[in-house]
């Protein structure tokens, strides 16, 4: 067989993935998953009421529309082997791959895990993977920087924007943010970044009243 | 009569100086972002929803309403100048009003662009006022049967418009509806989908996902490009078009103004397809059918009009059934519930300063936007100029803080990011992120009425069919499928959506 269609395949399998995922855990995974999972310190439900037509219970709708997904989604990964479309309209151009994928979400679960573990909350864990993975896209796929770098400012402004503030939050921003981008120029994102973080004091703090601290935690 | 003393205390509504500061915000925002191209109406009003907290309900909706049909306006800018649609809903107009802006008329085409879309929102606030409350009328007698059918209209409908694969969209809307019901379940209290994260407890708040999807995915994928844009930095002037243009561009915004307002109306419609439809009728009716494509004034009468218009109407379905038509509307719908406003057909009679205080808003929202825009078109081309590299830092900042500050919990954060991740997938797998938000929005309220209608009708799934108004809603939503399915049509659609990318 060969695959045809990469798009094709790639989104039948999402599909197929997504609507198996809610199915099994709205009646419920097999009994050994539950007992791996409690093993692991993990406590996965058991699925949840199915009901009658008549009276639905919380699993029905997810399990009707769950299979539904499912067979959409086979629909769409068998449609890749027949597929007749141009090989250009048909190719992933996507900027990791689907290892990387895993990696990047194996490291987020580790370090929350660890967080969790350690401080009590993963939200440093999350932090630290976001800065990890940033690192990590800098070293081996400088195309896939614009994705991380993007998800990583939002990240580290939200995690940090407590203790440190609005103001060095914006700023650490802004930083990374254009650290994603194609040209860094780091006197004009400086000025960007001060510009922005006056603006957000006065616009959201000061005018909007919005419950955020704008200097870091140990200051005041 | 009535509707004209409805209108007159809707107007005295809209005119009070409150209101008329936040219309007066709210279109000139919309026309800041509908000219920045990469920046669209779904992020802004997202980015500005946690704002509205403070606002009186009023005065939120009509400035939120004016970020959209503001942006309508500020599109065509940018399409005509740039070549780029600064909108979505822009992308035909950029066909013949670049090609005009290259002649040198870029003032006339916009000039028209204005003038035409003053034209369609004033007619379109007018059919606003005239359909809606005999619609709501009929809304009122809607059961869950009715309500389902209606919604699975809508969500086939937003497939309809989706670029590529049917079946991709589908499944994407099914997607939609599976993560709307992350949460607790409201019949049963138990807790769905939640891994045992308390924040999940609530379901995911839309704007999160919006913010992701649209945002975030929109803005990786801008970087990822490194295509240069080129403005059109001649001198603008003679912005006056001539009378033989007048003669030409009448008729055809007409045209545009009426297929534009009744393609808004229709549930998962709204400017986008009322532009690529009145760009495909003017091109089959004009008498200049051959100059299209080479500048003629009518593709830019057209589209401009009906996209106006759109945009317009699609308030309709929003405001007597309390249902979104798209993207925009599923956030107008967040905005009224944060306000204790449950939507629906019930608006009108117990609200009636809300109702019709934001439909007269339309009309003077309409009319500062052309007389602020003709004159302010120079800063407007300006603005252009601004690069994209300080623009995105720029609007993460307001997107994290906007997102931060919905319950103050970086946790939203986390899945604004997680949305983003699928988002820019999707849009690598060229599954389109539109029909999956309507789902996720519907996603709780179709279950609810499911339920429901199968609790009256003791089980029997015929009832969506026995009603003769449910029944209707059914048959539609199978021929629009049937419709797109079959294969001459299936080819015009996909050659559409190519010439659009």
């Amino acid at each position: 067989m060969r695959i045809n269609s990469e798009k094709d395949f790639w989104a039948g399998l999402m599909f197929m993935g997504f609507g198996l995922a809610f199915m099994l855990i709205a009646i419920g995974p097999p009994a050994f998953l539950v007992e791996l999972g409690g093993r692991a310190g993990w406590k996965i439900e058991y699925g949840y009421q199915m009901g009658t037509a008549v009276r639905m219970g919380p699993a029905y709708f997810p399990t009707l529309l769950g299979g539904l997904l499912a067979v959409l989604g086979l629909i769409v990964f068998l449609r890749s082997f027949v597929s007749k479309l141009p090989k250009a309209a048909t190719e992933v151009r996507m900027s990791f791959n689907v290892v990387d994928l895993a990696i990047g979400i194996a490291i987020y679960a580790v370090l929350a895990w660890a967080s969790k573990r350690v401080l009590g909350n993963a939200d440093w864990g999350m932090m630290g993977a976001s800065v990890v993975l940033a690192v990590l896209a800098f070293a081996f796929r400088p195309k896939a920087k614009p994705l991380v770098l993007v998800i990583a400012s939002c990240m580290v402004f939200a995690y940090l924007l407590k203790p440190l503030g609005l103001v060095l939050s914006s700023i650490l921003l802004v930083f990374v943010a254009a650290l994603g981008g194609h040209e860094y120029r780091t006197k004009e994102v400086a000025i960007l970044a001060v510009a922005l973080a006056v603006f957000s004091v006065l616009v959201f703090v000061k005018a909007l009243t919005l419950p955020f601290p704008i200097w870091p935690e140990f200051l005041q | 009569m009535e509707m004209l003393n409805n209108l007159l205390l809707g107007f005295s509504v809209a005119l009070s100086p409150f209101n008329i500061l936040m219309c007066l915000v709210g279109v000139l925002l919309g026309t800041l972002i509908g000219v920045l191209p990469g920046v669209g109406p779904v992020a802004t009003i997202a980015m500005l929803l946690p704002i509205t907290f403070n606002l009186n309900p009023i005065g939120a909706l009509i400035m939120l309403a004016g970020i959209y049909y503001g942006a309508q306006y500020g599109g065509s800018t940018t399409a005509i100048l740039v070549n780029l649609p600064g909108e979505s809903s822009s992308v035909v107009t950029c066909i013949d009003g670049y090609q005009m802006a290259r002649r040198g008329r870029a003032g006339p085409a916009l000039a028209t662009a204005a003038l035409v879309s003053f034209f369609a929102g004033c007619v379109a606030t007018l059919i606003v006022a005239m359909f809606a409350p005999p619609l709501a009328e009929v809304a009122l007698k809607f059961g869950p049967a009715e309500y389902f059918s209606l919604m699975v209209l809508g969500l086939v409908a937003a497939v309809v418009l989706a670029h590529g694969s049917l079946i991709k969209a589908i499944a994407m809307v099914v997607l939609g509806l599976l993560l709307g019901l992350i949460g607790t379940d409201v019949n049963s209290g138990v807790l769905r989908f939640a891994f045992g994260i308390s924040e999940l407890a609530d379901g995911i708040g839309f704007v999160v996902v919006a913010m992701g999807m649209f945002g975030i995915a929109e803005i990786v994928t801008n970087l990822e490009h490194t295509g240069q844009r080129e403005v059109f930095t001649k001198k603008v002037t003679h912005l006056w078009p001539t009378k033989e243009d007048f003669r030409r561009l009448i008729p055809a915004a007409l045209r545009g103004t009426f297929l534009g307002a009744a393609l808004g109306i229709l549930p998962g419609g709204g400017a986008l397809l009322a532009s690529f439809g009145a760009y495909t009728l003017e091109k089959k009716v004009s008498k200049y059918a051959h100059e299209f494509g080479q500048g003629a004034i009518e593709g830019v009468a057209a589209p401009e009009s009906a996209n106006n218009a759109g945009a317009q109407t699609s308030f309709i379905p929003l405001l007597t059934l309390g249902i979104p038509s798209n993207a925009v509307m599923a956030l107008m719908i967040g905005a009224m519930m944060i306000q204790g406003i449950a939507p629906g057909p019930q608006v009108m009679n117990e609200r009636p300063q809300l109702f019709w205080g934001m439909i007269a808003s339309m009309w003077v929202g309409n009319l500062m936007l052309v007389v602020l825009n003709l004159p302010l078109i120079g800063m407007w081309i300006k603005l252009l100029t601004v690069p994209y590299r300080l623009l995105y830092p720029s609007i993460l900042l307001f997107m994290g803080i906007g997102v931060f500050s919905l319950s103050n919990n970086p946790f939203d954060v986390l899945i604004m990011a997680f949305f983003g991740l699928l988002g820019y997938i999707c849009v690598k797998l060229e599954c389109e992120p539109a029909p999956m938000i309507l789902g996720f929005i519907l996603g709780p309220l179709m279950e609810e009425n499911l339920r429901r209608a199968m609790l009256l009708s003791r089980g029997d799934p015929l009832v969506f069919f026995q009603k003769p108004i449910s029944a209707s809603f059914l048959v539609v939503a199978i021929i629009l499928l049937a419709i797109i399915a079959a294969p001459n049509i299936r080819k015009k659609r996909q050659e559409v959506f190519v010439e659009e990318t």
